[in-house]
C-alpha cells in the first residue's frame, strides 16, 4: 500500500498510568476504506489507545499519523475530519437531541442547519424524538444519537469505540448494517473497537487484537480468521537468535507476535511439522509448541484470562 | 468565538442550579427591604445614636442608597458561594456528564475551550451583580426613595449628598464583579482538576472563608497577611465609598484582584492543556 | 487730687454697676417682639470625624421655646445651637453676675456669667457676651455636663428690626464618637485611619436668610412627623 491511503499510522505508542502499562509500543495502521476492527478484551487498552487518537490523553511516547499528519501538530485539521464516540454516548441531558447536535455542530466550526441535523437524526432513525431532552433517551437511543453526531461534520474517518455495548440484537444489527452503509456507500473509513470477535469478523475487513496493552496480532480478518490456519505459540531457548533466523525467513509473514522467547505464529496445520524442522535445522533450541488453536480460540483465551483477572481482583 | 460563548451561555443557563443565585438574590434582597421596613428606624438610631446625642438630624437616611450598602456588605460572604455553583460547575460539569469526550474530540483547541467558557462564567459573574444591583437599588429606590448615604467609616462618620453616590454606587458594583470574578476564576481553576462540581463549591468557599476568619483575627501576624488575602481585596468596593477617593489604594487592590484573575486563569490553562480525560 | 481721685473712682464704680439681670431680662423683652420666625438656613459642618455635604434647611420658631428644623434632604445641626432665643440660651432659674466690659469684635459688649440654679439642666456655666446697645447676645460659651464645651456666636446684619442673626459659628470641643461597628467600613487600610485621642474640635456654620417673622406660623408645623 502506498503511505497516502494510510488513515491512521501508529507508531510504538506508549501510555502509563502511574505504574500500569496500559498502552505498551502499540504499532497499527489503518488504510482509507478500511473497517478496521480494535479487538481485545475489556481491559487491553483499547479504549486508552481511542483516546490518544482522539487527543484526550496525551501518549508518554510513539507516534500518531492520522491523514499523514502528525495528530499533536496538526490537531485541529485533523479533527475537523474526525467523528468519533468513545465509551459510553453521554450528551447533555437537559438538552434536546436536536439542540445537542447543534452544540456539537457549531463548535467542529461547521454550517448546522436544520436540514442537516434532521438529516443525521433520520439516518440513526430519531427524526421524531429531535425535540425531546437527550435524559428521556434510552442506552440505545443515546447509541445511536452518538452516531448521528459523529457523523455530522461529515468526517472522512469514524472512530466507534464498542458502539454496539447494551444493545439488543436488534439494536446491534441496525449499527453494524449502518456500519457497512457508511463504509460502502459514504466510503468513509471506519475504526472500530469491539471485544467481541464475531461481530468484528461481520463487518471489518482488516483487524488487530490487542491485549495488555500489546498488539498480538495485524491483518486481513479474512486470512486471520481462516479455519485451516491454527494459532501456534512456540518457546525457544533464545529468542533473539532465533528472531534473527526467522525473519530471512519465509516464516516472518506468518510470525504475529514476538516477546522474549515467545513466538506466535498464524500457520495452517499441515505446516507446522515444517517449521519445527526449519528451527531445529537453524540450532534453534525448541522448548514447547504450546497447543494449537484458532484465533477464535486464542481470542476466546485472552478474553476469558481477562475476565478471570477482573473477577479476581474483585 | 462569540458563536462559542454564546452556546457556553446557553448551556449554562439551561441548568437549574444557575437560576439558584438569581432566586437566591431575589428572595434575599427582599427581605432584607422588609426588615428594613421594620426595624430600619431602629438600624438608622443604632448607627446615628452618637450622632443625635449631640446633633438634631433630619432627612431621609433610611434610603436605597443605604439599603444598597447595607446588602453589599452583608452579602459578601453569600454571592462567591452563588458565583461558585455555576463556576465550579463549568469544566467539572463536563466531565460528570461525560461530554468532556465530546467536546474535546471536537476540532476546537483547549486553550480556546478554557476561554469561553472562562468568558461565559465572568458572563453569569457580571449578570448576577447586576442582578443584585437592580435588586438593591431599582427596587430599593421605588420602596424606600433616594436619598443621602450615611457611612460609618472606622471613627467617622461620612454622608454623601444624595446626587454624590450612584456613581459610587455603579463602580463599587464594578469593583464587586472584579472580586467576584476573582472567585469565580478560583472556582474554576478547581473545576478543572476534579469531575464533580461539588469539589470546587467547597473548595473555593473554604479558601473564602478561612481567609475571612484569619483577616478577623486581630493578631499582628494575622492583620500583617491580610493585605496579602485576595478576599481583602474584594472587599475594596467600600473604597469607593470614602471622602477623598484614595485612588491609588482602589487601583491597587484592583490590580491584585486582577493579577490572581490572571494567575488562577493562566493556571487553568496550563493544568489543562496538560490534562488527560478519562471521564 | 484726692477728691478728683475719688471722683473718677466714683465715675468708675457708677459705670460698673450695670445689673446683670436687667440686662438678660432687657434682652429677652427685645427677642420676645419675635413671636415666630421662618428662615432658611445653609448649613456647613466642619468636623474632623463628621463629613457632611453642606445643606440647606428650613428653620421654624414659634415662642416660647419651639423649633422645627425640616430639609428635603438630610440636614444636621447641633442640639445646643438650633434655638439661639436668649430665653432658650438662659433657662430656667439662674444665677447672673456681671464680669467685665469687653470689645467683641468692635462691640462693646457686657461679659455676664450666668450659673443655672436648676440641677436638672445640663449646663454648669455659661459666659454670655451682651451687646448692650442693641440687647442681642453676641457670643456664649457654655460647660456642660456631658458634652463637654461649645461657644455660639452669632453675627447679626445691623440694619435689621429684629434680633435675629444672619449667621451663628458654633464651636465645641467633643471627644470622638463611639461609633458602632456595625455596617462599618474595613477596607485594608482602615485601620490606619485613627484619629488621635482626646477631644476634637468641631465648628458648624449656620447662615439664616429669608427671614419671615411673626406670620402666625401654625403649631402644626412643629408637631413631630416621623420624617
Amino acid at each position: 500500500m502506498i503511505a497516502e491511503n494510510k488513515v491512521i499510522e501508529v507508531k510504538n505508542l506508549t501510555k502509563k498510568f502511574n505504574n500500569l502499562v496500559a498502552v505498551d509500543e502499540l504499532n497499527l495502521t489503518v488504510f482509507k476504506g478500511d473497517i478496521f476492527g480494535f479487538l481485545g478484551p475489556n481491559g487491553a487498552g483499547k479504549s486508552t489507545t481511542i483516546r490518544m487518537l482522539l487527543t484526550l490523553i496525551k501518549p508518554d511516547s510513539g507516534t500518531i499519523k492520522i491523514f499523514g499528519k502528525d495528530l499533536l501538530k496538526d490537531r485541529l485539521s485533523i479533527l475537523r475530519n474526525v467523528g468519533s464516540i468513545v465509551e459510553k454516548p453521554d450528551f447533555y441531558g437537559y438538552l434536546t437531541a436536536y439542540k445537542n447536535l447543534e452544540i456539537l455542530g457549531k463548535i467542529s466550526g461547521i454550517d448546522v442547519s436544520k436540514k442537516l441535523i434532521m438529516k443525521n437524526l433520520e439516518l440513526v432513525g430519531l427524526a421524531e424524538r429531535y425535540n425531546s431532552k437527550v435524559k428521556t433517551f434510552s442506552h440505545g437511543m443515546k447509541q445511536r444519537l452518538g452516531i448521528a453526531q459523529a457523523l455530522l461534520h461529515d468526517p472522512e474517518l469514524i472512530i466507534l469505540d464498542e458502539p454496539t455495548t447494551g444493545l439488543d440484537p436488534m439494536g446491534m444489527k441496525e449499527i453494524r448494517d449502518l456500519i457497512i452503509y457508511l463504509s460502502k456507500d459514504l466510503k468513509k473509513t471506519i475504526f472500530l473497537s469491539s471485544h467481541l470477535l464475531n461481530e468484528v469478523e461481520m463487518v471489518a475487513n482488516r483487524m488487530i487484537i490487542i491485549n495488555k496493552g500489546r498488539a498480538q496480532v495485524e491483518g486481513y480478518v479474512k486470512e486471520l480468521l481462516n479455519k485451516n490456519k491454527l494459532f501456534v505459540s512456540i518457546e525457544v531457548e533464545d529468542g533473539q537468535i532465533a528472531f534473527n533466523i526467522i525473519k530471512d525467513s519465509r516464516w516472518i509473514d506468518s510470525m504475529r507476535n514476538h516477546i522474549n522467547n515467545t513466538f506466535e505464529f498464524n500457520v495452517e496445520a499441515n505446516e507446522i511439522p515444517y517449521l519445527n524442522k526449519f528451527l531445529v535445522e537453524n540450532d534453534i533450541m525448541v522448548n514447547s509448541i504450546i497447543p494449537k488453536r484458532s484465533l477464535e480460540e486464542y481470542f476466546l483465551k485472552i478474553t476469558q484470562e481477562a475476565n478471570n483477572g477482573r473477577f479476581n481482583k474483585n | 468565538m462569540v458563536d462559542l460563548i454564546r452556546i457556553e451561555l446557553y448551556k449554562i443557563f439551561k441548568k437549574w442550579r444557575t437560576y439558584i443565585g438569581f432566586i437566591a438574590l431575589g428572595i434575599l434582597v427582599p427581605l432584607i427591604h422588609i426588615a428594613m421596613l421594620i426595624e430600619g428606624k431602629t438600624t438608622i438610631d443604632f448607627m446615628t445614636r452618637n450622632i443625635q446625642e449631640s446633633f438634631v438630624l433630619v432627612g431621609n437616611l433610611l434610603n436605597t442608597y443605604l439599603i444598597s450598602y447595607i446588602i453589599l456588605t452583608s452579602l459578601a460572604v453569600h454571592i462567591p458561594f452563588l458565583i461558585t455553583l455555576v463556576s465550579g460547575d463549568l469544566l467539572a460539569g463536563e466531565a460528570t456528564s461525560g461530554t468532556y469526550r465530546l467536546l474535546i474530540t471536537r476540532p476546537i483547541s483547549r486553550t480556546k475551550l478554557i476561554l469561553v467558557k472562562f468568558i461565559a462564567g465572568f458572563i453569569y459573574t457580571n449578570l448576577l451583580i447586576l442582578w443584585l444591583a437592580f435588586l438593591s437599588l431599582v427596587l430599593g429606590y421605588f420602596i424606600f426613595g433616594s436619598g443621602e448615604l450615611l457611612i460609618i467609616d472606622g471613627q467617622m462618620v461620612i454622608i454623601f449628598e444624595s446626587n454624590d453616590v450612584l456613581w459610587r454606587f455603579l463602580l463599587a458594583y464594578g469593583f464587586a464583579t472584579l472580586g467576584m470574578t476573582t472567585v469565580s476564576s478560583l472556582a474554576f481553576l478547581f473545576s478543572s482538576l476534579v469531575e464533580n462540581a461539588i469539589g470546587p463549591i467547597i473548595s473555593t468557599m473554604a479558601i473564602i472563608i478561612v481567609f475571612i476568619i484569619l483577616s478577623a483575627i486581630q493578631v499582628d501576624f494575622f492583620q500583617n497577611l491580610k493585605p496579602y488575602l485576595f478576599t481583602t481585596h474584594i472587599m475594596s468596593w467600600r473604597l469607593f465609598f470614602e471622602q477623598p477617593l484614595d485612588i491609588n489604594e482602589i487601583l491597587k487592590s484592583g490590580f491584585i484582584l486582577l493579577g490572581h484573575i490572571l494567575f488562577f486563569f493562566f493556571l487553568t490553562l496550563t493544568l489543562f492543556n496538560k490534562k488527560d480525560i478519562l471521564t | 487730687m484726692l477728691l478728683l481721685i475719688l471722683f473718677f473712682l466714683f465715675i468708675d464704680l457708677k459705670a460698673q454697676t450695670i445689673d446683670p439681670n436687667q440686662l438678660v431680662r432687657d434682652v429677652i423683652e427685645r427677642f420676645s417682639q419675635v413671636r415666630d420666625y421662618e428662615a432658611d438656613i445653609e448649613i456647613k459642618v466642619d468636623v474632623e470625624f463628621l463629613k457632611v455635604p453642606d445643606s440647606k434647611a428650613k428653620l421654624y420658631f414659634k415662642q416660647p421655646d419651639r423649633v422645627k428644623l425640616k430639609s428635603d434632604g438630610f440636614a444636621l445641626l447641633p442640639k445646643d445651637g438650633v434655638d439661639f432665643s436668649p430665653s432658650s440660651i438662659i433657662k430656667g432659674n439662674y444665677t447672673a453676675i456681671f464680669e467685665r466690659k469687653e470689645e467683641l469684635n468692635g462691640i462693646e459688649t457686657s461679659v455676664i456669667k450666668v450659673v443655672p440654679i436648676n440641677e436638672s439642666t445640663n449646663i454648669i456655666l455659661s459666659t454670655v457676651w451682651i451687646d448692650n446697645k442693641n440687647k442681642i447676645i453676641r457670643k456664649v460659651e457654655s460647660t456642660t455636663k456631658t458634652q463637654g464645651t461649645y461657644t455660639i456666636e452669632l453675627f447679626y446684619d445691623e440694619n435689621s428690626k429684629y434680633p435675629l442673626p444672619k449667621q451663628m459659628i458654633f464651636s465645641f470641643n467633643v471627644d470622638k464618637l463611639n461609633l458602632p461597628q456595625t455596617f462599618t467600613n474595613t477596607t485594608p487600610k482602615s485601620s490606619k485611619k485613627k484619629f488621635r485621642d482626646g477631644p476634637v474640635v468641631g465648628k458648624v456654620y449656620v447662615n439664616y436668610k429669608n427671614y419671615q417673622v411673626n406670620k402666625n406660623l401654625s403649631d402644626k408645623i412643629f408637631e413631630d412627623d416621623t420624617k
